[in-house]
């Protein structure tokens, strides 16, 4: 597959609409962190090492025998606009597109696996899934793992578990991480708590826009921070906990605002669904706040004729990489907000007709 | 009362001071408390920058404190990973390790590190080459969900019931499937 296959302006395959909890969860994410014995970390390693690792790397993929078939890219062979585009899909990780050295990526043709190598550790393996799978995520990303141990000597101790640059991620080198929509929650400020409550359980909580981005369009990223001293099956599970009871919070906020205030709700969507589909310049905070405003009103059930896989998608078509894609060019940040805008319009206004048709089809299937 | 530096001027300024847990209180003057303060100790070392001070600070390690650091700079000298050239204080500067041989080399140190950021200091997961113990878990989960569906009809639930007896019969249906769903 070449490059223009994953730098399409569609939603990643991970970003559909099916899923557990699929209106609250928007995806499920598992991250692996895997080291070869006998090489250094990435950041003391010499060119030919990076360029060693890269190769066995790519060997043992293509020796296994998985379903999926991977494509692999150089970073340092692409363009700066694709780098980001890549990231914005969540495909690499900002650390590894700013990477010069023999750092590649190997992604599935379905996008829902990749595997970064040279990025902080030798592997970084991640799969992706739509809704709440934290088990069934985690499951493929375990099958790759044993079908990838066969062929790579990786760097384990019977103490410290899996090796790691960073202490960090040493032991089961497990990253989990869930994807939620918690408007209701903001709007009452009980977000708050909830991040404080999450921090004594040992996880964490981030915007999805990246650091900094705290609570862009009401979506915040849920993952564990420990990973040594608990086995995969207990980080699992304990976020898998901490994540329902979070839903059982939301949901509740929900009932009662929509109960207290339908009409200042109902105003509110519908207001933010004209922004999206007749303003002409867009910021992407602008952008991303509209858009959890529709959201919750596909939820709630006041707006009908938009599907949430149009605002999955629009969620991602929003970032800077995306728009600049769309426009063909690098653009400046006021030139972009025209231009978002104008993808907003194209987005939810003439193509809603043949969008619909396709979500119907894809119900079908 | 007087400065305790300079023992001339009169003491306005009380610094607090806490390590490891340990606090002291020192009392100078404005002329020698500024020699004193943190900050500006830290700006006349050219090797400290924030992020390890950073780093330090959350492996709980003193920085301030000169005479702890020299001589724990010298004992780790000693220690130097012998594939990377990594010290213990090269670690702590770069809040990463240099390579796998290091947790080897590392290993009487690092505990203290990892009881700070981790749950333990010693793995109980999976290891490379044993099968994963997925299917007990998924068994787990039913027994848990069966739980739930239990108290859903108790209390007449009924649409919660129908969710948790779907959800039941997908799990059973992974586990059938040797614990791995391949859609």
């Amino acid at each position: 597959m070449n490059l223009e296959h994953f730098l399409k302006s569609e939603a990643p395959g991970w970003m559909d609409v099916k899923g557990l909890d699929a209106d609250i969860v928007l995806s499920t994410r598992i991250r692996l962190a895997r080291n070869l014995d006998g090489y250094r970390f990435p950041l003391s390693f010499t060119d030919g090492e990076a360029q060693q690792i890269d190769d066995v790397v790519t060997q043992a993929l293509m020796a296994i025998n998985n379903e999926h078939k991977f494509s692999h890219f150089m970073i340092k062979e692409m363009p700066s606009l694709q780098r980001q585009v890549l990231v914005e899909k969540h495909l690499i990780s900002p650390l590894l597109a700013k990477k010069e050295k023999s750092a590649s990526v190997l992604i599935s043709n379905d996008e829902t696996i990749s595997i970064m190598v040279n990025e902080e550790d030798h592997l970084r393996i991640q799969c992706l899934a739509p809704g709440l799978q934290l088990l069934e995520t985690y499951a493929e990303a375990s099958k790759l793992d044993h079908q990838l141990e066969k062929h790579l000597p990786y760097a384990f101790n019977d103490t410290f578990g899996y090796l790691t640059s960073c202490p960090t991620n040493v032991g089961t080198g497990l990253r989990a991480s869930v994807m939620m929509h918690l408007p209701a929650l903001t709007m009452s400020k009980q977000i708050k708590v909830v991040t404080q409550m999450l921090a004594r359980l040992g996880m964490v909580v981030r915007g999805i826009y990246g650091e900094g981005s705290e609570n862009l369009g009401n979506i915040y990223q849920i993952s564990n921070q420990v990973t040594l001293g608990k086995s995969e099956e207990e980080i699992l599970e304990d976020l898998q906990n901490v994540v329902v009871q979070i839903i059982k919070n939301e949901r509740g906020a929900r009932e009662a605002l929509f109960k207290n205030s339908r009409i200042v709700l109902e105003d509110r969507f519908n207001r933010s669904l004209g922004i999206l589909k007749y303003a002409r310049i867009m910021t992407s905070e602008e952008a991303a706040a509209c858009l959890s405003n529709v959201r919750l009103g596909v939820d709630l059930g006041i707006i009908k004729e938009v599907p949430l896989h149009v605002l999955n998608e629009c969620m991602i078509l929003i970032q800077p990489g995306f728009v600049q894609q769309y426009a063909g060019t690098t653009l400046q940040a006021s030139e972009r907000d025209m231009y978002r805008a104008k993808l907003l319009r194209e987005k939810l206004n003439t193509n809603n007709q043949k969008l619909m048709g396709k979500g119907e089809e894809r119900y079908d299937v | 009362m007087n400065c305790e530096h300079c023992k001339e001027r009169q003491a306005t300024v009380t610094v607090t001071q806490v390590i490891n847990g340990q606090k002291s209180e020192k009392h100078y003057c404005e002329v020698c408390a500024q020699n004193f303060h943190p900050f500006n100790l830290d700006f006349h070392k050219e090797e400290q920058i924030p992020i390890h001070q950073l780093v330090s600070n959350l492996f709980g390690l003193p920085v301030w404190n000169n005479g702890v650091e020299k001589v724990q700079s010298t004992s780790q000298k000693a220690t130097q990973c012998p594939k990377c050239g990594f010290t213990f204080r090269k670690f702590l500067n770069e809040g990463k390790l240099g390579c796998p041989q290091c947790y080897e080399t590392f290993s009487t140190q690092l505990p203290q590190v990892l009881t700070k950021i981790q749950a333990g200091t010693k793995h109980s997961g999976k290891a490379p080459g044993t099968p994963s113990h997925h299917n007990e878990w998924i068994k787990k989960q039913i027994e848990s969900t069966r739980e739930q569906l239990q108290l859903a009809i108790a209390d007449e639930r009924f649409e919660d019931a129908a969710k948790l007896r779907d959800e039941i019969r997908e799990m059973e249906r992974k586990l059938d499937r040797g614990g791995v769903d391949t859609p």
